[in-house]
């Protein structure tokens, strides 16, 4: 096995040069005596200048520096250590006096004479903004759910429930004129079949925005042909795998072109649509591109919006680029590993 | 005399064929209103012996219009949902009481009116 052999403060100076942590050791009054690379970058001190100063002034923020030295001098005055050698989250402070969260360990260093204390310390402000995206995307999955399923029960109330009651109603009367009015009868009879028909009709509709039975039979390929013929605007389809897909990829990518066509016969005014999708590597790449006005943002409703939460819910991205006047490109990358 | 009804609903496809069906069975169709504020005016004008009043109406609830009109008129709520509560909530705000409109027939709001 190869020792280290280096002695311990040449060893001390390699760990210290190299962290990505920042590590900043004090003296027992609180001032600084090392301070690494990582520190220089995170707070926008030098070694140089950071170096004899006292830490508090450098990166604890105004409100909790009281704190922190009341806490040092406690410490060293022989008081029980709270913060020492576990993980601690705190705001820190930059040399502009930007405040962020970090992370932080405190140890003391054993040696003879005054305690030496160092601190590793690390920027967790991306861990935060991503928690809170995360949060945030999760908060918006439920509340769609939730949407689409009152967005039902209207549907289903405003149009196949109508219908029913209107032929139950019909019905009722065609009964009661039975022997009266035979002729009348009739008419009440055909009514009711047309009112029949078209409460299928919607339900039928509505099964299929809740899912498209022909994607669970037959795949992408006539699920997307499908769309692209109810779309109300001309679309080519390119390229579609032939292969079964795991059913979360495959109901993505529909959902992917589904909402782009219907944006594309929204807003577009494109003369051409084209959608391809590819199956390279073990990655479905869904693309729908129109030559229409462009202009498209990701935050400008519900529907692109809803679509990136979907497709980072099953670890895919989706980028938008649509420069004005030239056309819209919608791409969905999903990976397909189940 | 023919009971005079006043129906209250935003689906023309339902007021037309609840009025056909109710004159059928010998009731008289006075009036016809599409939401809550035209309905409460209707009911006042032709004070009918019964208003036929649909729940989700686009201004207002049918609750609501049945506070603003039971103590002139008998109110009777009917709606295309249908829930145990509905007709407890149509007694306290004054209503003679609810019926699903899938069940409607005149012999349904007799049976409600006092
Ligand atoms: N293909 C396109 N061409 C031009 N503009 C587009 C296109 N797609 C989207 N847009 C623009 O981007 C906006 C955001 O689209 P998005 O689908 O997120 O929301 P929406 O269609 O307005 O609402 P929703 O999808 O919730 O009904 C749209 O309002 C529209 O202005
Ligand atoms: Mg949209």
């Amino acid at each position: 096995m190869a020792l280290i052999d280096a002695d311990p403060s040449v060893r001390y100076r390699a760990l210290l040069l190299a962290a990505l942590d920042c590590v900043v050791a004090i003296d027992h009054t609180g001032r600084v005596i090392d301070w690494n690379p990582a520190a220089e970058r995170t707070f926008g001190w030098s070694a140089a200048e950071a170096v004899g100063r006292e830490m508090g002034e450098l990166i604890v923020p105004p409100a909790l520096r009281e704190r922190h030295r009341s806490g040092l001098a406690r410490y060293v005055a022989g008081g029980e250590p709270v913060v020492l050698d576990r993980r601690i989250e705190i705001t820190a402070m930059r040399r502009d006096g930007s405040e962020f969260p970090c992370e932080l360990t405190i140890t003391r260093i054993v040696q003879p004479g005054d305690p030496v204390f160092v601190g590793y310390l690390r920027d967790i402000t991306e861990r935060h903004l991503a928690e809170a995206e995360l949060h945030a995307s999760r908060a918006r999955i439920v509340s769609a759910a939730d949407e689409a399923r009152r967005r039902l029960e209207r549907d289903l109330h405003d149009g196949a429930q109508q219908h029913l009651v209107g032929l139950a109603l019909t019905l009722r009367l065609a009964r009661r004129k039975l022997g009266s009015d035979p002729a009348l009868v009739g008419e009440l009879l055909d009514e009711a079949l047309s009112d029949l028909a078209t409460a299928t009709d919607e339900l039928r509709e509505l099964a299929r925005g809740l899912h498209p039975a022909v994607l669970t039979e037959g795949g992408l390929q006539p699920a997307l042909a499908s769309l692209a013929k109810r779309a109300g605007i001309p679309v080519t389809i390119a390229d579609v795998p032939e292969e079964r897909l795991p059913p979360t990829v495959e109901i993505t990518a529909y959902f992917v072109v589904a909402e782009a066509l219907t944006n594309v016969a929204r807003y577009a005014g494109a003369s051409r649509t084209d959608v391809s999708v590819r199956h390279i590597g073990g990655v479905l790449h869904v693309e729908v591109r129109d030559n229409g006005r462009g202009g498209a943002t990701m935050n400008g409703g519900s529907g692109l919006r809803g679509l990136l939460d979907r497709v980072s819910a099953i670890g895919g991205t989706l980028f938008v680029e649509s420069p004005e006047g030239v056309g819209t490109l919608l791409r969905a990358e999903l990976p397909c590993a189940s | 005399m023919a009971t005079t009804v006043l129906i209250v609903d935003d689906h023309n496809a339902f007021r037309s064929r609840a009025k056909r069906m109710l004159e059928a069975e010998g009731f008289e169709v006075v009036g016809e209103a599409a939401d809550g504020a035209s309905g409460v005016d209707a009911a006042k004008r032709l004070a009918p012996d019964v208003v036929l009043l649909d729940l989700q109406l686009p201004d207002t609830t049918g609750f609501d219009v049945a506070r603003a009109i039971a103590g002139e008129t008998a109110v009777v709520i009917t709606s295309t949902r249908d829930d145990e509560e509905y007709d407890a909530r149509a007694r306290r705000s004054g209503a003679c009481g609810f019926v699903s409109k899938a069940e409607l027939s005149g012999a349904a709001i007799e049976e409600l009116l006092p």
